[in-house]
């Protein structure tokens, strides 16, 4: 099955090359799936994260899950929701090895929120629905 | 936390307490969602499993851990899907916590004295045509032939367990 166009794959190993591209930026990676109820409702908060922050140097990357067949319904969903581009897929021979490449402790529930400081440092993980005030305060301090 | 091997008291559907032992017999103990749409793409893989190994003496718990899904939805949930077994209410999420479970679905292999020996995904993809490895199916059998469990653990993404919210 094809990829969407407007998807980009981000594989086991293509994922800390993905984080690194960003050093100098805040970073806040998001693994959502269009199967995910509680993905689909924080999106729209996170990208309102990206366009309150996007102009002092973060950055807003959303990963998606989902299976083949589904990709078509999650670029039109990233598009609905205006999530800004990239819009990025995992694609892996093994989800147990993309999982700890992502991070060692993450159990693969979804949604899963990582982020990075100027660094390219893991400064946060949050598994289940972002606590949105402690991520936007987590990236204010890190802008700074 | 209690250790692996003490019994544990889930609800049954119809409200009543039930205490399951883990050390009775290899065990397996899957937790489920009735609204995570992977947990329900794998149904036709727990009846199978169930319905291959509880003839030879393997326990089965499937457990429901969210919080979010009330007492009816599970109830009829577990009819619409076939379910040959009860799926128990895991009160306070105390059974989630003793394992460590985060995910739905997520399968736990435990030995007869109560340790577990497998933790992860029933298999190694989502869409049953593409499974290559069952590996809940390899830890049973490897069990029940007294073999070790090749692969003690295998991730892989679902919905995460609703829990109670606890006092900090």
């Amino acid at each position: 099955m094809a990829l969407p166009a407007g998807m980009t794959v981000v594989t086991d190993a293509g994922y800390a090359k993905l984080v690194a591209s960003q050093k100098g930026k805040v970073v806040l990676v998001n693994f959502w799936a269009t199967y995910c109820v509680p993905c689909r409702v924080e999106m729209p908060a996170l990208v309102k994260l990206q366009q309150k922050y996007g102009p002092k140097g973060f950055v807003l990357m959303t990963i998606s899950a989902d299976e083949p067949e589904d990709e078509a319904k999650a670029l039109q969903f990233l598009s609905t929701v205006k999530v800004p581009a990239p819009h990025y897929v995992r694609k892996t021979d093994n989800e147990d090895t993309f999982i700890r490449a992502v991070d060692a402790k993450w159990s693969g529930a979804l949604p899963l929120s990582l982020v990075y400081d100027k660094t390219g440092k893991k400064a946060k993980i949050m598994v289940g629905e972002a606590d949105l005030p402690a991520l936007d305060a987590l990236i204010q301090k890190l802008l700074m | 936390m209690l250790p692996a091997a003490s019994p544990v008291t889930l609800l049954e559907p119809g409200g009543r307490k039930h205490i399951v032992s883990l050390t009775n017999q290899v065990t397996v103990v899957v937790f489920v969602s009735a609204l995570c749409p992977i947990s329900n793409e794998h149904v036709d893989r727990m009846i199978g499993l169930y319905g291959e190994f509880s003839p030879r003496g393997v326990g089965f718990v499937f457990v429901n851990s969210n919080v979010n899904e009330t007492d009816a939805e599970v109830r009829e949930h577990a009819v619409a899907a076939g379910f040959p077994f009860p799926v128990y209410r895991d009160v306070h999420n105390r059974l989630a916590d003793r394992l460590k479970a985060s995910v739905t679905p997520e399968a736990f292999l435990l030995d007869r004295s109560g340790s577990v020996r497998y933790q992860g995904a029933m298999d190694d993809a989502r869409n049953p045509a593409r499974v290559k490895i069952s590996h809940l199916k390899e830890g049973i059998e490897a069990l029940l032939s007294g073999r070790p469990v090749a692969r003690p653990t295998a991730k892989a993404t679902g919905c995460t367990i609703k829990r109670e919210r606890k006092a900090s």
